[in-house]
This record gives structure tokens, C-alpha cells and sequence, in this order.
């Protein structure tokens, strides 16, 4: 099976080369022949691609420990739930999942514009597959899975050497979350290929118009929200898993996440100018090269060891690979961008400071020096030791310092953005739409003060979060209130009918709701309390409200562990609450991994995260940590807001598919629609 | 089951002045954690670097002398932010040098886009009837 994956991925490089080739004379003849067979080797790199993972995933659940890969991150007692996870868990089978997902995202590509966009779509496959080409070039000549474990045998000739049993997986990945956070994440860093092959397929073929943008914008707001919810998994892994008590270390990999995220946000708002005015285009066209590139990038970082990560991959000559491709891509968009840039004149021009378009370049501005300040700590350790020789450390004080202001002027740009006109907005509407919201955001700052609330961001936080989700409600308020009055729908109704009438636009505010949520959770933080004590059955501590009694520590047995576990009941006024069994585990692995299993009490207003630490190394009493987070429980809840209205905003508008139906039904000879079923529009220009 | 008993946890600062020096400072074994927040297991430097952190913030130094004697024992990696001087000054002033120029970018982005553009060189525009049908097109799939 091994050969047979090895075969299927040179296969599949063959058939990308092809795709490139073909794809490349066909554009230069208009062969439709040659152009059809390119996009058919495109498509045939996924089947092959396919076959080769699924060879992996069997080697996997087959146990076979001939196969190094297998036997480095697999063993016999590792349950079946995570021989899958175990794919994507070293350097050469997340490569191999890489190109995996992107030959997914490809195929569906080709196959729904088969025939379509004729002067477009060429090129992106093209671009498709030579990015697919770099993947399967490390997959098959410098990283390959389907390496077999060799010795030399005692007559001098290399031999295959296969073990009884492997190194089994990484204890600290055996988490349900970190089953779906990589794939989820790698969801993201792929789907970001499609609106990049889009856009630099239109600027290679001069294509004018928005048209790239209109075919990627639903790819790019799936690769957006993958890549959302692949960072909040990963935030909830490092949260209930690493036992340290926060969600969110700064560590480069976690960077490496958040920058393609923050850079494809700006990109999603700024193309909202290029639709609706035809502005923007040469930023459009450079957000999406920045967000591709920033991918890679992220890839690098983690995988060359050029900066020190908990999470990166071992170091290995993998990097250079990184580098040369950054490179490259970055010499193509630059060459493209400058022998085409003609054909990307705006349009329009702004009108006004305060219009919604001006509110875009500022969301566009913070959104990137977010992303600035996220990649410049990241990189200044390596930067200050090239210039002044001496090692320096940038951590969360920094990151934390630095992004908190920005944060917090990008959380009140979404409240202010979405409620400016296109052009010009008028003082009567700004006084309209923003009156209550302001009055409501001083109060809540004002009675948070009152009640003892003394930390300066979070004050501000609070009373932005406030703002905003009035501005937010005010926009559900007013349009349902239209729609109410023309249909006499009950207010639920009514808000379900608007948000499906422009799923975009009401999609995009629950997105925004649902960041409102995640930042009252940030804010929380700043009143984190932790107690660490030593403690023997019987015993107890306090902390905030909660009393924990130890009641006993027991030592039981798992299917590939051995678990210490802390029984602590939890008491609050001198009613019992809950039992609590913070435990760690000792895996049965190579290297005798250990990890923690986090006891969680979490409502809405705190979290009491109990951790069982271990023993104490000189009188051997076991140690309980105890951290009181508040509203931590809203960063999942936004997370799920958000993911929610990203399934809004890619949904087809209603009214489309009203229309539609209309039209087919006159086309397939039934009644002309006499009467328009347009619906009402609460508000002339729409998002 | 041995291993999990001779696990050595982090110790407890005794202040919450501790603690807040303490956010200010990596733990030196590797793990790449806060100090007073590294759980790894193990970690016999953590450890060390806590009873010294508790031992210097009860002889009453101020937290700038504290820092420093970390510094001395463990080099400038064990503070979490770069310093406030020399080349480190960049670290801190260069995300606002960016917001400072983004915001000159828009303002002269906004006075040239007030003047009147320029006509397009003859030949680039691509032709009227690829461009209607490209947007005929556009409206129909959309």
C-alpha cells in the first residue's frame, strides 16, 4: 500500500506539470482541446492525490510500523479515533493533508466553472496547479509519507526494517478539538489559494471588471470562516488542554494563524468598494497576494525554525523549500502587478471623509497594522540578533500592549462602518444611527465605573461592546420594523425574512455580533485570579467565591495511560456546587509523555478552571491550581455567532432565488411575473 | 505511575506582586511559557526561578532591580518584551510608525483622489463588447 500511495502522488505531480503545461499552450493557441485536457489533469491530480492520503489513513489503521512515518505517530493501542488525527500530526503527513485539501478545493474549482469564463479560467488552473505542484514536490521527493524505516542488514545491504510497535501520538494532540483544529485551520490556509489563483489568473489575463471577485467572494468566505473556527479550536485546545489557565500565548505558530485571518477580514470588507464604486482594485488585488502569501509564510515560520515555537515541527532543510516558494510567488505578483497595472484603475473616488468607504480604508488600515504588529513581534527577536548580536525575547506583554489599543479602534470601526452611507453620510443620519448607541455605550462605561470597574481597557471595551451591538440591533430594529409594516410579520419573522432578504449584509452583522462577543470574553481577562496550593484529602482553599475541598487522589487506568486524578468538590456559600476531577495522564508512549486533563466549571459570568499540578517535590502533597477567569464562556459563544453569520453570508440571497424562479417559470411557458417579487428594500442602497 | 509522583509543579508566589513580575518573565528551560504560568511538566527551572523571583521581591527591591537580576542570571531573553532602548526601540514604535503612515497614505490618497484622474493611454482599456458581455455575465450569474 505504501507503493501504491508513493505511485499515486508521482502521479499526481505528473498530472499537475501537465495541467501547467497544457494549461499554459492551450492560452497561448486557444486550443480548447489542450485547455479542456489541462483542466482534466487538474481535476484527475485530486483523485490521485485522494488515493494516495487514503493509502496513508489505511497504513495508519493497519498498524504498519514499516513505514516511518506510521511508527512515528501511531502505535497499536492508540485509539482508532485518533489514527486519523495522527495524519496530520508530524512535518510529512500535514503536507501531504495540505495538498490533500487543496486538490479538494481545486477539483470543486474546476468542476463548477467547467465551461464558464473562458478567458479566466485557464489561468487559474494554471495557478492552481502550480501551487499544487510545489505541495507534491515535497510530498513526493522531500517529505514523503510513504518513507520506509531502513537498516543495514549484516551483510552491508540496506534492508527494510519493520517495528513491532510505534511511538504512538503526541498525548497533548489525543483531544477531540485537536482532531478537527488542524483541519480546520489548514481548511483555511488552502481555501485562501482559490481567491488568490482569481485574482492573479485576472491580472495574468487582463480580465476587466469585478468578475474575480464575484466568483471567489464565496470561497473566500469559506476559507475566512475555516480559518476563524480553526483558531478558536486551537484557542480551546490551548485553554482546557495546556493547563496554564488562557487561550491566546502569542506563540508564532498561533500567529502564524492569526495574520492570513487578519489580512483576509481587510480583504472582505475592501471588496465591497470595488463592487459597489469600482475602487480599490490594485489593493484588492494585493490584500489577496498578502493573505496567500502570509499562508506560506505562516508555514515557514513554523517549519524552517527560524523563530522558537511550542508547536512548531521539528527543524529541518524544509524551510528553504518555504523560502524559495515565498520567493517566487512574491516575483510572479510582483511581475503580473507591474506589466498589468493599467487595468486596474479605480473607477470612482471618494467623496467623503465620512462615508462608508472612508470607513473601509481605516477598517483596512487597523486590520493591517494589527497584522503588522502581530508578524513584527513575531520576527523582531530574529531581526534584533542580526543587528545588535544579542537575543531578546517578544512576548504576550508586548503582543498584549501593542494590539489592545488597535483592537479596540477596530472594534468601534464595526460599529461605526457599516451605518455610514455610500458617498456621503449626512449629519441628520449620523446623529440617527448613532445617537442611542453612543448615550448607551457612555451609560454602560459610566455604571461599570460606578460599580468598581477600574481597568482602563476593559472599561473601554465594555462600553464599545455596548455601542456596538446597539448599532448592530438598531440595523435589525429598523429594517424588520419595515418590513413589519408592509407584511404585518411578527418581529421574529420579520428579522429572519430581512436577514434572508441580503444575507450578506445582516449575515455580516451577526459576524460583527458575534466578535462583539468575543471581545466582552478578552476583556474579561483582565480580571483573572489564580491560587496554587498544596493540598491532602480533606483540606481546602478558597478562591473568589468558590471553596475547593480535596476530597481524595486516586490512581486509575486508561486504554494507553495512567491517570493521577484530583477529586475536589466545590463549594459556594456552603452549598456544595459540583465535583471537580482535574487529572494527569501518563501516556504509554516511547517517551512517556504526560498530559493534563482540565476540570472546567464554566457560566456565563466566570470559569473556575482547576488544574491538578502534580505532587510537591519535597514533602509530596499533591498541588491543586485554581484560576478564576471571567466571561471566557463568550469567546465560544461569539465564536459560534460568527461561524453562524458566516453560514448567513454565504447563503444566497432570497430575493435572487425569487426571481429566478420566476424567470425559469416564464422561460418554461408558464405566466409572465405580472407583479414584481422583488422584495422591500428598507433602505435604498444595499450592503 | 512513578513518574507521575516524582512530577515537580511549579511553585506559588507568595504576592501578587510576584505574580505580576512574574508575567513579565519567560521560564528559561525551553518551553517558551510566561513564567508563572508554565505547567510544564517537570520543569525543574521554573521552579528555581520562582523561589528566587519570591526570595527577591521579599528583600524589597524594586521590580526594575528584580528584572535585572534575572537578566544577570539568565541573559535579556528572560524578559518578555524587548527593552525600551536602542535598536530594541523599534519593536515598540513601529506598529503606530505604520497606523502614522497608513494615515498619510489615505490623506494622500484622499487629495489625489479629489483631482481629476487622468485619461486611460489608448489601447489599455480592453474593448467595449468584451467588457458589456463580461458585465452582462457578471449580472446574470450573480
Amino acid at each position: 500500500m505504501d507503493l501504491f500511495g508513493s505511485f499515486a502522488l508521482l502521479l499526481a505531480f505528473a498530472c499537475a506539470g501537465y495541467a501547467i503545461l497544457a494549461g499554459l499552450a492551450g492560452i497561448r493557441t486557444r486550443n480548447p482541446l489542450l485547455l479542456k485536457s489541462a483542466r482534466n489533469a487538474g481535476m484527475a491530480v485530486c483523485v490521485l492525490v485522494v488515493l494516495g492520503t487514503a493509502s496513508l489513513v489505511y497504513l495508519f489503521y493497519t498498524n504498519n510500523f514499516a513505514l516511518a512515518y506510521v511508527a512515528e505517530h501511531s502505535s497499536r493501542d492508540l485509539p482508532s479515533f485518533y489514527k486519523l488525527p495522527a495524519l496530520w500530526s508530524g512535518q510529512q503527513g500535514s503536507l501531504l493533508f495540505w495538498s490533500f485539501l487543496l486538490s479538494i478545493y481545486t477539483f470543486f474549482v474546476l468542476f463548477t466553472n467547467r465551461g464558464k469564463h473562458p478567458e479566466l479560467m485557464p489561468w487559474v488552473g494554471v495557478i492552481l496547479a502550480s501551487v499544487q505542484i510545489f505541495f507534491l514536490t515535497l510530498n513526493c521527493f522531500v517529505a514523503s509519507p510513504f518513507s520506509l524505516l531502513g537498516a543495514v542488514g549484516p551483510s552491508g545491504a540496506p534492508m527494510i526494517l519493520a517495528r513491532a510497535d510505534g511511538n504512538g501520538l503526541n498525548p497533548l494532540l489525543q483531544y477531540p478539538e485537536m482532531a478537527a483544529h488542524p483541519p480546520n485551520l489548514y481548511l483555511g490556509y488552502t481555501g485562501f489559494t482559490i481567491p488568490f489563483a482569481f485574482a492573479l489568473a485576472a491580472l495574468l489575463g487582463r480580465y476587466p471588471g469585478e468578475k474575480w471577485i464575484h466568483l471567489t467572494r464565496r470561497w473566500t468566505m469559506v476559507a475566512w470562516g475555516f480559518q476563524s473556527v480553526g483558531i478558536l479550536l486551537g484557542a480551546h485546545w490551548a485553554y482546557a488542554v495546556l493547563g496554564w489557565g488562557g487561550y491566546w500565548a502569542w506563540d508564532p505558530v498561533e500567529n502564524a494563524s492569526l495574520m492570513p485571518w487578519l489580512t483576509g477580514t481587510a480583504f472582505l470588507h475592501s471588496v465591497m468598494m470595488q463592487e459597489k464604486r469600482g475602487m480599490m482594485k490594485v489593493w484588492n488585488i494585493w490584500l489577496v497576494f498578502i493573505t496567500f502569501l502570509l499562508c506560506i509564510l505562516g508555514t515557514f515560520l513554523t517549519r524552517s525554525g527560524v523563530v522558537s515555537s511550542v508547536h512548531a515541527f521539528a527543524q529541518s532543510s524544509i524551510g528553504q523549500w518555504f523560502a524559495g516558494f515565498l520567493v517566487l510567488i512574491l516575483a510572479v505578483c510582483l511581475l503580473a502587478y507591474f506589466k498589468n497595472r493599467d487595468y486596474l484603475k479605480s473607477d470612482n473616488q471618494l467623496d467623503s471623509m465620512v462615508s462608508r468607504e472612508s470607513s473601509f480604508l481605516f477598517n483596512n488600515l487597523i486590520l493591517l497594522a494589527a497584522c503588522f504588529a502581530v508578524l513584527w513581534g513575531t520576527l523582531f527577536p530574529v531581526i534584533s540578533e542580526a543587528f545588535t548580536g544579542n537575543k531578546i525575547s517578544v512576548g504576550p506583554p508586548f503582543f498584549n500592549k501593542v494590539n489592545i489599543p488597535i483592537g479596540l479602534f477596530l472594534l468601534f470601526l464595526t460599529g461605526v462602518g457599516p451605518l455610514l452611507a455610500w458617498r456621503k453620510t449626512s449629519a441628520d443620519s449620523l446623529i440617527r444611527n448613532f445617537g442611542w448607541p453612543l448615550v448607551g455605550g457612555a451609560l454602560a462605561g459610566a455604571a461599570a465605573f460606578a460599580g468598581g470597574f477600574r481597568h482602563f481597557y476593559a472599561l473601554i471595551c465594555l462600553a464599545l461592546c455596548v455601542f456596538v451591538t446597539l448599532t448592530i440591533g438598531g440595523e435589525f430594529f429598523r429594517g424588520a420594523k419595515v418590513i413589519r409594516a408592509r407584511t404585518g410579520m411578527n418581529w421574529l419573522s420579520a428579522v429572519s425574512e430581512l436577514s434572508l432578504r441580503n444575507t450578506r449584509r445582516y449575515g455580516g452583522y451577526v459576524i460583527h455580533f458575534g466578535i462583539v462577543l468575543i471581545f466582552v470574553g478578552l476583556a474579561g481577562s483582565a480580571f483573572n485570579k489564580d491560587v496554587q496550593q498544596a493540598i491532602h484529602p480533606g483540606e481546602q482553599f478558597s478562591i473568589g467565591p468558590y471553596t475547593l475541598l480535596c476530597q481524595e487522589f486516586e490512581t486509575r487506568q486508561g486504554p494507553n495511560y495512567t491517570a493521577e486524578r484530583a477529586t475536589i468538590e466545590v463549594t459556594r456559600n456552603g452549598k456544595s456546587l459540583l465535583m471537580l476531577y482535574p487529572e494527569r495522564r501518563q501516556f504509554n508512549t516511547a517517551n512517556n509523555e504526560t498530559g493534563t486533563m482540565v476540570s472546567i466549571y464554566s457560566t456565563a459570568r466566570e470559569d473556575l478552571y482547576v488544574v491538578y499540578a502534580g505532587r510537591d517535590p519535597d514533602s509530596g502533597a499533591p498541588i491543586v491550581h485554581a484560576y478564576l477567569n471571567p466571561l471566557v464562556k463568550w469567546i465560544w459563544i461569539g465564536g459560534f455567532v460568527l461561524i453562524l453569520g458566516t453560514g448567513l453570508s454565504i447563503l444566497p440571497n432570497q430575493r435572487v432565488a425569487i426571481v429566478l424562479s420566476a424567470a425559469r417559470q416564464y422561460a418554461e411557458g408558464g405566466p409572465a411575473p405580472a407583479t414584481s417579487p422583488a422584495p422591500v428594500s428598507p433602505y435604498g442602497a444595499q450592503h | 505511575m512513578l513518574a507521575l509522583v516524582a512530577l515537580t509543579p511549579a511553585q506559588a508566589q507568595k504576592t501578587d506582586r510576584a505574580k505580576a513580575i512574574g508575567h513579565r518573565m519567560f521560564c528559561m528551560c525551553g518551553c517558551k511559557q510566561i513564567l508563572v504560568e508554565c505547567n510544564h511538566v517537570g520543569c525543574t527551572m521554573s521552579t528555581a526561578m520562582l523561589k528566587k523571583l519570591d526570595a527577591e521581591v521579599a528583600s524589597g527591591k524594586s521590580d526594575d532591580l528584580i528584572l535585572q537580576a534575572f537578566v544577570q542570571d539568565f541573559g535579556a531573553e528572560v524578559i518578555a518584551e524587548p527593552p525600551a532602548k536602542g535598536f530594541n526601540w523599534l519593536a515598540w514604535i513601529m506598529p503606530f510608525a505604520v497606523v502614522g503612515g497608513g494615515l498619510w497614505v489615505i490623506r494622500a490618497l484622499l487629495s489625489r483622489w479629489h483631482q481629476p484622474a487622468p485619461a486611460l493611454p489608448s489601447g489599455s482599456a480592453p474593448p467595449p463588447d468584451v467588457l458589456a458581455r463580461i458585465r452582462e455575465e457578471t449580472d446574470r450569474e450573480e
